[in-house]
């Protein structure tokens, strides 16, 4: 009896205490966050014959900038109109923020229904089984995906199934300053990477601080375009081994000429990580001639610098003749723990219509349909990243490759400070990366 | 247990066993319910304060708490917790044998050991002449003070401005008005040199919170014993090295355990300042690497471990530190 009592007193206890907390975090076990708006005691028997409009809220994730979340708003009305009973709830993030965001939301069961994520985590997320995998969900997927690029529809991949939709795409070219290359008598940009090298020896003063090229940083992203172009390669196409890729001659290659160019003062030596005058002022004010950007630039130039002359141009070929790139871009996914994947599929494949990639490009973000070439509505700088595109490489699809991006990164250090030669420091990267392959 | 004298209420058995047992139950819930409540009234609802707080203990602490302890002995998956591997240790082991760890947990040491001392130094000779008569000493007292009331991620980046190796201020003065250094030195860049800034803000935005509490210690501390030890002839060294620093001594004790238990849970300075760790993962500190595989690389288990060791060193410490230092005041 009094047993019975305590295990009742505690018990009664212990759901007070929950459900107050509960009450108090705010987070009650999620409803469904279904919006009936049938009139108020209506007979069953009217139910069936009066149509009922149950409006779902699809919740939205993104990193957008300021312009392309004005885009996206566009993007929403067209679609809610086309769609009254499915309200789009989208919710903006800073990009550093959103994975340790998603992750919280994933572990507390709070997840959006979809987002839009950078490329290179879709494989991360799929392979802890966060994300749908479209392409067993939706019906018509190879009909959605036919007229899209295959560079960033390939992004999507993984184990055997496609975990989301290209929903933009992107790459880096080169930037220069047309005034600085006047000064010292050149009248276009580098083509080859011979031109580069050349070029930059000639735009650059390292005693007054005058370097021909910067980047913000080590991280692969950098160095890629370069990388790539030089004939790079990170694994084997299957993603088996690094032995013989990156650590192979035309990856280190790569790297010595950005070594070379650093050790000589054409590059800012500043972008090690001593935070230096950053790349887009620099640009402007002649500090550096070149810089290897993405199309956000005439977006951050107009908005600081309108009176200055953006030019762009291919990122200069390597030895073998073809200019590359890398691939960057976002995917919309859905989410496993999604209520409403059904309307969450539905505004997936909305965000890939023509009149959707229109609104947004027009705001410069880059469509992925590859119908859309030569339309008069993409903006006219897009002309050289599209361009760009048709030879860019995506970074390796794979979920290890946040730390396969940091042991590049920390090699490119080493080599730079010259505490390992590239080809050390790429031998070492090489067997670091097998075996992240190999946990993968 | 249906047979026995259930609680109070409970009258004439039913025929259907079936309902007396819903029925008992009630009466039970009943009974139990009354007795909450006369508890509670018998406890001047003392009882109702503390709900408020203890949930709050047991939502955001005591549970996350047990709950990452149980993350850090598996290879923890997120979204299907049911499928995390179990590792037992193995994930202490690894943090124990990974060089990157190590690094970082003797940043943090250096951090706490450089910083803590540099903080009670500088506050003590703060409180000391705010101690004193001076014109202005409120604004002197706001002053010192500011620094702790400003967001930790401003001045951050305001030292990351100032150690800025091509534009900052401390470049500017030591190369083109000192010429004590003929080239930029690069503090960011460097693992070593970045300690440089992060020390130095430790110390300069902790400085103000120690120097108030250390002020309220000098003023509570009698009058009249420096007055006794003019009149034995003591000069200001003297009544310093036998009057207030012993007397001082438990608010010292405070100080050192506090701070050290903040020096040791260094964060958001070298988070920003680093990038987590840049350059080459060398200027990591617990808390940083413990984000980055956490939520960087999605290894939850290791990065949960991680923070149990420092958990438990920061326990270990915080004892060792009590016992040594603590000692009673007698005068």
């Amino acid at each position: 009896m009094n047993f019975l009592k305590k295990v009742l007193l505690t018990i009664i206890t212990i759901s007070v205490v929950t459900s107050l907390s509960l009450t108090l975090t705010g987070c009650p076990p999620t409803p469904p966050v279904v919006e009936e708006t049938t009139p108020e005691e209506t007979p069953t028997e009217e139910i069936t014959t009066e149509e009922v409009i149950e409006k779902v809220t699809v919740t939205y994730w993104h990193t957008m900038s300021e312009a392309e979340a004005e885009a996206l708003d566009e993007v929403i009305t067209m679609f809610e109109e086309e769609h009254p009973n499915i309200k789009i709830e989208p919710t903006r993030m800073a990009y550093d923020d959103f994975k340790p965001a998603l992750l919280t939301g994933i572990a507390g069961e709070m997840v959006p229904d979809t987002a839009r994520l950078d490329i290179i985590w879709v494989p991360e997320f799929s392979e802890i089984g966060a994300l749908v995998a479209l392409d067993e969900e939706m019906d018509n997927f190879p009909e959605i995906i036919a007229d899209t690029y295959p560079g960033p529809t390939s992004t999507n991949f993984w184990k055997g199934n496609y975990y989301g939709l290209p929903q933009d795409t992107n790459t880096q070219v080169l930037v220069w300053n047309r005034e600085r290359f006047e000064e010292v008598g050149l009248s276009r940009p580098p083509e080859t990477m011979d031109e580069f090298v050349e070029y930059a020896t000639m735009l650059s003063n390292p005693d007054e601080e005058i370097y021909a090229y910067t980047k913000g940083g080590t991280y692969f992203w950098a160095p890629a375009p370069i990388f790539y172009s030089m004939g790079g390669q990170i694994t084997d196409p299957e993603i088996t081994t690094a032995t013989g890729y990156i650590n192979g001659e035309k990856s280190v290659e790569a790297f010595q000429l950005l070594v070379d160019m650093y050790k000589d003062g054409s590059l800012a030596p500043y972008f090690i990580g001593g935070g230096g005058v950053g790349a887009f002022d620099g640009l402007v004010t002649g500090q550096f001639s070149m810089i290897i950007e993405g199309p956000w630039t005439v977006d951050i130039l107009k908005a600081d610098h309108p009176e200055f002359e953006v030019n762009f141009a291919l990122i200069p070929k390597g030895p073998d003749g073809t200019t590359s790139s890398v691939v960057g871009g976002q995917n919309v996914v859905v989410f496993t723990g999604s209520e409403h994947k059904e309307e969450a599929m539905e505004w997936a494949r909305f965000l890939l219509t023509e009149e959707a990639q229109l609104t947004m490009a027009e705001r410069g973000v880059i469509p992925t349909l590859s119908t859309l070439e030569g339309n008069e509505r993409l903006p006219e700088y897009f002309d050289v990243f599209m361009k760009q595109l048709k030879t860019a490489q995506a970074r390796l699809p794979h979920p290890k490759w946040t730390e396969m991006d940091n042991v590049i990164n920390n090699a490119y250090q080493y080599m730079l400070r010259d505490e390992k030669t590239v080809q050390q420091a790429l031998d070492d990267v090489a067997e670091e990366i097998n075996t992240l392959i190999k946990e993968g | 247990m249906e047979k026995r004298p259930l609680s109070r209420g409970v009258n004439s058995p039913s025929r259907h066993p079936s309902k007396v047992n819903l029925k008992a139950l009630i009466d039970i819930i009943k009974g139990t319910l009354i007795d909450i409540v006369k508890r509670i009234i018998r406890s001047k609802g003392s009882y109702l304060f503390l709900l408020p707080g203890m949930s709050l203990f047991f939502t955001f602490i005591l549970f996350p708490m047990i709950y990452s302890l149980r993350m850090s002995f598996y290879k923890w998956n997120i979204v299907n917790p049911a499928v995390s591997k179990f590792m037992g240790i193995g994930n202490y082991i690894r943090a124990l044998n990974d060089p990157i760890f190590i690094r970082a947990a003797i940043n943090t040491i250096v951090y706490t050991l450089i910083t803590v001392p540099g903080q009670i130094f500088f506050a003590l000779i703060v409180a000391i002449l705010l101690d004193q008569k001076i014109k202005g000493r409120t604004f002197f007292r706001v002053a010192y003070y500011l620094p702790v009331i400003t967001s930790w991620v401003i001045v951050t980046l305001l030292f990351e401005y100032l150690f800025n190796s091509q534009a900052g201020f401390v470049n500017f003065v030591l190369k083109d008005i000192l010429h004590i250094v003929g080239e930029k030195i690069m503090w960011l860049a460097d693992p070593i040199l970045v300690m440089v800034p992060l020390n130095l803000l430790g110390i300069w935005k902790g400085v103000g919170w120690s120097a108030v509490i250390l002020l309220a210690a000098l003023q509570s501390i009698p009058a009249d014993l420096y007055e006794a030890a003019a009149i034995d002839g003591a000069n200001f060294w003297r009544k310093f090295t036998r009057i207030t620093l012993p007397l001082l001594r438990p608010t010292l004790v405070f100080l050192v355990v506090v701070l050290v238990i903040g020096g040791l849970n260094v964060y958001i300075s070298g988070l920003l300042m680093t990038n987590g760790g840049n350059p080459l993962d060398l200027s990591h500190f617990i808390l940083t690497l413990m984000y980055e595989k956490t939520f960087a690389n999605m290894d939850f288990g290791y990065g949960s471990a991680i923070s149990y060791i420092l958990t438990i060193f920061v326990l270990i410490v915080s004892v060792i530190q009590i016992k040594l230092l603590q000692r009673k005041v007698e005068y």
